[in-house]
């Protein structure tokens, strides 16, 4: 057993708490090459995922990222914000009957997170999104040896896939339009990832 | 900047205020931000319910159209910028009368993102969604990727013609069906003067110099087909309708409803200056135009410029266009 509820809700407090510390240093990124409002916008979502903690208590894994989910639909308009409630969604769809998951579901839900994301935001592997990290992790997590630093893991596999982009262009969403400008800039989605790594695995 | 403003960043919400003090017996306002506005009398029992949604900026559109014989509810978003997915649900729900909702929105990366993940949460409680992208910018996308094009004035003509479908209590696939007949046919073009400012920002987020006109350019600023000196009315007319034309064709005896729209502050003596090329025009061509719309339907704040819109017609088409509607923006009798 890797994750149960009671596990998801304290790191939930710590995910949210993460999100709004780094919304400045987060605005600060996306307005290089997008609208400037990715910090903003993963702030009210963490504020709206904490507002439903005293709903909590009786919820189970499934239940309790589906709540997540429709917090992240009332944030804001904003398509990083859509993305993370689908991903919540799909994570409850993963997790449907479960009360616990191990290292390879977890692997196999990241995988239905980036196919869920795919279609609904329409970018593909390589194009220098949030994409990219996701399928580095859940890839990392498929094939990790038993008894493996899964957090070490997870957070070196986004590291990479972000040294990895950097001197890229972006090829999707609103950074499209600034191919050129984006070459030698981290993708702001791909270090909100990172930033939700590292949080979730303290 | 020159605005009516209070606070730049309570702009929307105070002109959805602005309106519900304005027609407090028809509309009613709904979610938990108050971004949803709805017919008082939704959801009507046993009618297809057909939902809108977009950033502000525009009206008309999307929430003027919300009416009778027209749109049940409308998810209103900032200025340019799109509805949140929870408004989208809301107001999917204030449509929902049994018999099924017609998502109708234009095809904007954003808006379908988030119409269709509430489509998603929408499905899980049980109710019947099918959703149209009207796409009917001919300036945003060559017409082998038609799918990509955007979504402008053309919206208005499947709102009225959706609308009144299901009126007349048809089903959810009868009234989805006749959207995208009208998507299929629809084209537009606009031609840009002058940028507007949004007001949550306080500059233009796009420039059209002094003295020269953008051909093509979008409601939001999105680069058009050509930049260049301004050209007489006549000649703008001519090359918008010859634009529209080369994707539509037609027979002497072809019927054809138009709209010439502002793009906000162009004024209508203008607008019929161009409405007279246009026409005469179509008659050199033997076709006949019907029920032309001249005003604002679909604007971009205060930016100067025009578009036209041409649908052509069957009669189908032409006997839902003729159907009555009503809202406070816009009726048909």
């Amino acid at each position: 057993m890797i994750l149960d509820a009671a596990t998801l809700r304290a790191a939930l407090a710590r995910w949210c708490a993460r999100m709004k510390a780094s919304a400045p240093e987060l605005n600060r990124l996306d307005g290089q090459i997008g609208d400037g409002d990715l910090g903003a916008t993963l702030e009210k979502c963490a504020a709206n995922v904490e507002a439903t903690f005293p709903h909590m208590q009786n919820d189970d894994l499934p239940q309790m990222l589906k709540r997540c989910s429709m917090a992240c639909a009332k944030a804001s308009g904003s398509s990083f914000g859509t993305l993370l409630s689908s991903a919540f969604l799909t994570a409850s769809k993963s997790c449907a009957g479960r009360q616990t998951i191990d290292r390879h579901d977890l692997g196999r839900l990241l995988l239905e997170v980036e196919s869920a994301l795919a279609a609904r935001g329409g970018a593909s592997l390589g194009d220098k999104t949030v994409l990219d990290p996701i399928h580095a992790v859940a890839t990392a997590l498929c094939s990790a040896s038993d008894g493996a630093d899964l957090t070490a893991l997870a957070l070196d596999a986004t590291t990479q896939t972000l040294d990895h982009f950097r001197n890229k262009p972006n090829q999707a969403g609103r950074a499209r339009a600034f191919q050129a400008k984006s070459v030698g800039l981290d993708d702001p989605g791909m270090v909100a990832f990172k930033k939700m790594v590292e949080s979730l695995g303290t | 900047m020159k605005k009516f403003l209070n606070n730049r960043n309570a702009y929307v919400d105070e002109m959805l205020d602005g309106i519900c003090e304005a027609h407090p017996d028809f509309y009613i306002r709904l979610g938990d931000s108050g971004r949803v506005l709805a017919r008082k009398d939704s959801p009507v029992k046993g009618k297809v319910g057909i939902v809108t949604g977009g950033g502000s900026g525009h009206l008309p559109v999307f929430l003027g159209y919300v009416g009778r014989g027209l749109l049940d509810a409308c998810a209103v978003g900032n200025v340019f910028a799109g509805p949140r997915v929870d408004d989208c649900l809301a107001a999917m729900n204030a449509a929902n009368g049994g018999a099924g909702v017609l998502q109708l929105y234009g095809n904007y990366g954003g808006d379908k993102m988030n119409f269709d993940m509430a489509k998603e949460f929408a499905g899980s409680d049980g109710i019947e969604v099918s959703s149209v992208r009207v796409s009917d910018d001919v300036a945003s996308a060559p017409p082998e990727t038609r799918e990509k094009r955007r979504g402008v004035a053309g919206l208005i003509y499947a709102y009225k013609i959706a609308g009144a479908k299901a009126e007349q209590r048809a089903s959810l696939a009868e009234v989805t069906a006749v959207a995208e007949k009208v998507v299929k046919v629809c084209r537009s073009i606009g031609v840009a003067l002058s940028p507007c400012v949004v007001p949550e920002v306080g500059v233009a987020p796009f420039e059209v110099a002094e003295g020269t006109i953008e051909f093509g350019m979008g409601i939001h600023g999105e680069p058009g087909i050509w930049k260049g000196a301004m050209k007489s009315a006549d000649d703008v007319a001519a090359e918008m309708l010859d634009r529209l034309l080369a994707e539509i064709s037609t027979s002497r005896g072809d019927r054809v409803s138009l709209i010439v729209n502002s793009l906000g502050a162009t004024p209508l003596e203008e607008l019929y200056i161009l409405y007279r090329k246009i026409a005469r025009m179509l008659r050199d061509k033997g076709v006949h135009p019907v029920m032309p719309l001249i005003g604002r339907f679909a604007t971009s704040m205060e930016m100067t410029g025009a578009s036209l819109t041409v649908l052509p017609l069957d009669p189908e088409l032409e006997s839902l266009l003729k159907a009555p509607a009503y809202s406070p923006f816009w009726s048909v009798q």
